[in-house]
């Protein structure tokens, strides 16, 4: 039997996906269910005075309506723990959730919605980092020194958190360094928008909660709902339906504590859906930043120090965001050799939606900013750009800025995959000739989420197999293909017998969730410790019907057989069967969880990541060309080289290259989740656009081998990583093209036209030129 | 008000509004759940259905315009309990379904091209997925999949 590791075996949800069978969130609803519609609030910022729902309750159809009131005053976060359910004193944002109705149709919910009267005395707004962190600023959280958290930070005030990196003698770096360069970033809110909305059902059955939700990461959902309600855990089930998208913005629970509430009081099953509206105006997006970092470097082009001053966008609540607060410190000093640096990051409160996770969390960004700068100094010091990076990227055994050793680098060969694809020196060439042309060139090292897994595998009594586990599957086909195919290949069975079960926090052990391209490394590695575990009861228990002893025998092509003599062989089938009888039926669980990489821990305050687990390595090259009448951009060319660790199935993990890079493109040239006041003007995917076929460049991929003995069979997370490099590699090429800085995001045609025409602006004397 | 059009080949009656978008007719009247609803607004594709052959967004289709016309879904590309067609077995053995919220709607805007031109080109294909937007995939496999379902019936033509 051929291996199936690294083979493009079809997903196992393909087929009722492709039939329109396939049961989403967004479609689920159980006999007798009840229409849930959330009153949200009107304004940024105000007190509640009253809320009169005696009009509304009267409406035809109306089973229930629930606000502040009818649930405990709990608040409860992922880290920091500062949301209510509902607005209870102060509304903080427009749409936050102030009452929700259960009717029998979402008309009469709407209606009733409509007919709840709210008095609320409006408050001063503070919708951006300035207005929240002006010297005697209203206090967005009153009571912030109150909140509970998962692990302490630095907090002050509308600083929501805090975290710090200062290693070594900066000062005395800068004073020495030949040049000091100095640039300033702003990066806007990017919306994931799968094409599923947030939606959820939820019934109550013997005193407990049971959820249904389009999570990614339903343990969490199941803690948040704990803690809100004020129930124990496991008085809450959380059952993943097939999930249309998610790429962070599911993580975090968000509508399911209204359908729980409304459930229990109405005991009928309820279900909520956001409107695209909703989505995108209430429903976390990527946080917009301001970036502002200097270098000290040597005449030779090292980077001899940096410093940084990072402000993040919280938005009214908190949610992954302060755990994302190191990432910049993390970023900056973990692709290129900064051996000192002194760098501060504040997560900060704003009378705007919460913002959360979103693929590669604040990466992007980070990586948009420290790029451009690259290239700054690199133009500065009439380096080339390629060279200069190549010079300072970290060497395989070299240490981040915080002291983690970087072991497997493999910078080298990346820069040169991407080079055989598209030689840099063809690309340059190609700038000073013709139309304006530019070529930009990005490295990046990146994680794999280390959060805990667990797997059960049992061998049915047909010598099919089935996983039991918590991992959801977002659309990755990390579940349906990879994990699988660890499964098979372990038992020797084909990839057709092997079963998922369907994802529910009553039957599998906990799992870390959906995120940071964890799930097929995590849930691999539990998956096939149990299959290790499996397979010796298959041949204890086969070696008696074989009469041969265990080590002599093989799991081969759904059967266990002596080594070397192909006629003496059993089914699965009958070997379980047999297990019965003898050993017990034949299962066991397996587990993973990734060890803490160590880090020079004293040298840091406030951080949740404190280091790249299982790092990845990549780099991403752009050629764009620019239209110096219409400021439009087009990506000529793009090329991936990704550290993949060993490619469990090559197709999907392209599959996450061509999503996550087009992403990457959509934050690059044009989605903005504009802010204003507190009002998220795109309300709709009229005005946010996401990329269509037609914005798709092409790609090259070199995907790297580069085993890593932490994961399944070598396995590395392959998800995020093509996100990250896309903002700046483009953004490197436009400035290339245009002969101009580019410092914030998206690269609209407007933005490329005024920096056009901005006669103030160049870049440095040494960087080339263009030719029109 | 009382609306007949045939469904998937079967003659169906409704009673609603004359200005009940489509899709909402047939996810919450008929239970036909393939024609997914991505945003109500007429920007996704998601909610993509034939009407007379030709690719209409469903939420944005008032009932009352398809009476007496012929409309296909998702579920109409082949019985439940008959093989996948060609196109269906394209996506996912070309890896183009991943959440595959989108893909009711691009395999019927895909359909569509296909019923629609004998021997469309990349660039036919990206102009009928220009409705339709994918948030996983970044498309590529998607018009992979396409071309080689074109190239397969070309083939087997000529
Ligand atoms: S649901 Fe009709 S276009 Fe999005
Ligand atoms: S496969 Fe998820 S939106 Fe297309």
């Amino acid at each position: 039997m051929t291996s199936l590791i690294g083979s493009n075996v079809v997903r196992s949800d393909g087929e009722d996906k492709v039939r329109g069978a396939a049961v989403y969130a967004m479609d689920f609803a159980e006999a007798r269910t009840l229409h849930a519609q959330l009153l949200r609030s009107p304004i940024a910022a105000g007190r509640i005075r009253s809320i009169d729902t005696t009009r509304a309750a009267a409406l035809p159809g109306v089973r229930a309506i629930v606000t502040a009131a009818d649930v405990p005053s709990n608040t409860s976060g992922w880290i920091l723990k500062d949301q209510p359910i509902f607005a209870r004193e102060e509304v903080r944002f427009i749409g936050e959730p102030i009452a929700a109705v259960a009717a029998d149709t979402p008309e009469q919910a709407a209606a009733a919605v409509a007919a709840i009267e709210l008095d609320l005395e409006p408050l001063q707004a503070l919708t951006d980092f300035d207005a929240a962190l002006a010297d005697g600023a209203r206090l967005i959280h009153p009571d912030w020194e109150s909140y509970a958290m998962l692990v302490p930070a630095p907090r002050d005030g509308n600083v929501a958190w805090e975290s710090t990196l200062d290693k070594g003698d900066v000062d005395a770096a800068f004073a020495a360094a030949h040049i000091v360069v100095e640039d300033e970033f702003v990066t806007p809110r990017q919306h994931q928008s799968p094409i599923e909305p947030h939606a959820v059902a939820a019934h109550f059955e013997q005193g407990r909660y049971v959820v249904y939700s389009c999570t990614q990461y339903p343990f969490l959902c199941r803690d948040r709902l704990a803690e809100w309600l004020g129930v124990s855990p496991s008085a809450v089930r959380v059952i993943a339906t097939t999930i249309g998208g998610g790429f962070g913005g599911k993580i975090d629970a968000l509508l399911e504590p209204y359908v729980c509430v409304l459930a229990r009081k109405t005991g009928r099953p309820v279900r909520l859906v956001n409107s695209r509206r909703e989505e995108l105006q209430t429903a976390g997006p990527r946080e917009n930043a301001r970036i502002r970092i200097r270098s000290a470097v040597s005449a030779e082009g090292e980077i001899l120090a940096q410093e940084s001053e990072n402000l993040m966008d919280n938005g009214a609540y908190s949610g992954e965001i302060v755990a994302c607060s190191s990432v910049p410190a993390l970023i900056f000093g973990g692709t290129y050799r900064v051996p000192t640096a002194r760098h501060r990051t504040r997560v900060v409160y704003t009378n705007t939606p919460p913002t959360a996770a979103y693929r590669g969390v604040s990466g992007p960004y980070c990586m948009f900013a420290l790029e451009q700068h690259m290239d700054h100094i690199a133009n500065e010091l009439g380096i080339d750009r390629r060279d200069f990076r190549m010079q300072n990227v970290h060497q395989a055994g070299e240490s981040t800025t915080n002291g983690q050793v970087l072991s497997d680098a493999i910078y080298p060969e990346a820069f040169a995959r991407v080079d055989e694809i598209a030689p840099w020196a063809q690309a340059t060439a190609d700038q000073q000739a013709g139309p304006l042309r530019g070529v930009g060139i990005a490295a990046v090292t990146w994680l794999t989420n280390p959060g805990p897994g667990g797997a059960t595998v049992k061998v049915n009594e047909d010598g099919t197999v089935t996983i039991v586990s918590a991992g959801a599957e977002i659309g990755t086909g990390a579940m349906v293909t990879g994990v699988r195919q660890i499964v098979a290949e372990e038992l020797g069975v084909s990839i057709e017998s092997v079963i998922l079960a369907p994802t529910d926090t009553d039957t599998g052990t906990y799992d870390g969730g959906a995120q940071g391209s964890r799930t097929l490394f995590s849930v691999g590695n539990a998956a096939k410790m149990a299959c290790e575990n499996v397979r010796e009861q298959l041949l204890e228990t086969a070696a008696g019907l074989l009469e041969a002893a265990p080590e002599d025998l093989e799991l081969v092509d759904g059967h266990v057989g002596v080594k070397g003599s192909p006629q003496a062989r059993v089914p699965l089938a009958a070997v379980a069967q047999t297990a019965l009888y003898t050993g017990g039926p034949i299962s066991a669980t397996g587990k993973h969880v990734t060890p803490p990489v160590p880090f020079d821990a004293g040298c840091m305050t406030g951080a949740l990541f404190t280091g790249f687990t299982t790092a990845s390595y990549h780099v991403h090259q752009a050629e764009v060309e620019v239209d110096p009448d219409t400021g439009k951009v087009t990506i000529l060319r793009y090329v991936v080289a990704q550290d993949v660790g060993v490619a469990i199935n090559p197709q999907q993990i392209e599959g996450q290259i061509h999503g996550g890079v087009l992403q990457g493109v959509g934050y690059a040239l044009y989605e903005d989740l504009r802010v204003e006041d507190g009002v998220v003007l795109d309300g709709s995917l009229e005005h946010y656009r996401l990329p269509t076929a037609f914005e798709a460049p092409p790609i090259d991929i070199a995907l790297l081998e580069n085993p890593t003995p932490n994961g399944p069979f070598g396995a590395k997370g392959a998800a995020e990583p093509s996100i990250l490099p896309v903002a700046s590699v483009i953004a490197s090429a436009v400035s290339q093209a245009i002969g101009k800085p580019i410092r914030s995001l998206p690269i609209t045609p407007f933005e490329v036209l005024r920096a056009l025409n901005d006669e103030t602006e160049s870049l440095a004397a040494a960087a080339p030129s263009p030719t029109r | 008000m009382d609306h007949t059009f045939t469904l998937n080949e079967q003659r169906v009656e409704v009673d609603a509004p004359a200005l009940t978008p489509l899709m909402t007719v047939l996810r919450d009247e008929l239970g036909m759940l393939g024609t997914k609803n991505g945003c109500a607004e007429g920007r996704c594709g998601a909610c993509t259905v034939l009407v007379d052959g030709s690719p209409v967004v469903s939420c944005l289709t008032p009932v009352a315009l398809v009476d007496g016309r012929e409309v296909r879904t998702v579920e109409g590309l082949t019985a439940p309990d008959a093989p996948l067609n060609p196109l269906q077995q394209a996506m996912l053995d070309h890896g183009a379904v991943q959440c595959g919220a989108c893909t009711p709607g691009i395999l019927m805007s895909l359909t569509a091209l296909l019923e629609r031109e004998s021997a469309p080109d990349e660039m036919d294909v990206r102009n009928a997925l220009s409705g339709n937007i994918c948030r996983c995939t970044g498309y590529h496999k998607i018009v992979d999949a396409a071309l080689a379902v074109a190239g397969a019936e070309n083939g087997s033509r000529s």
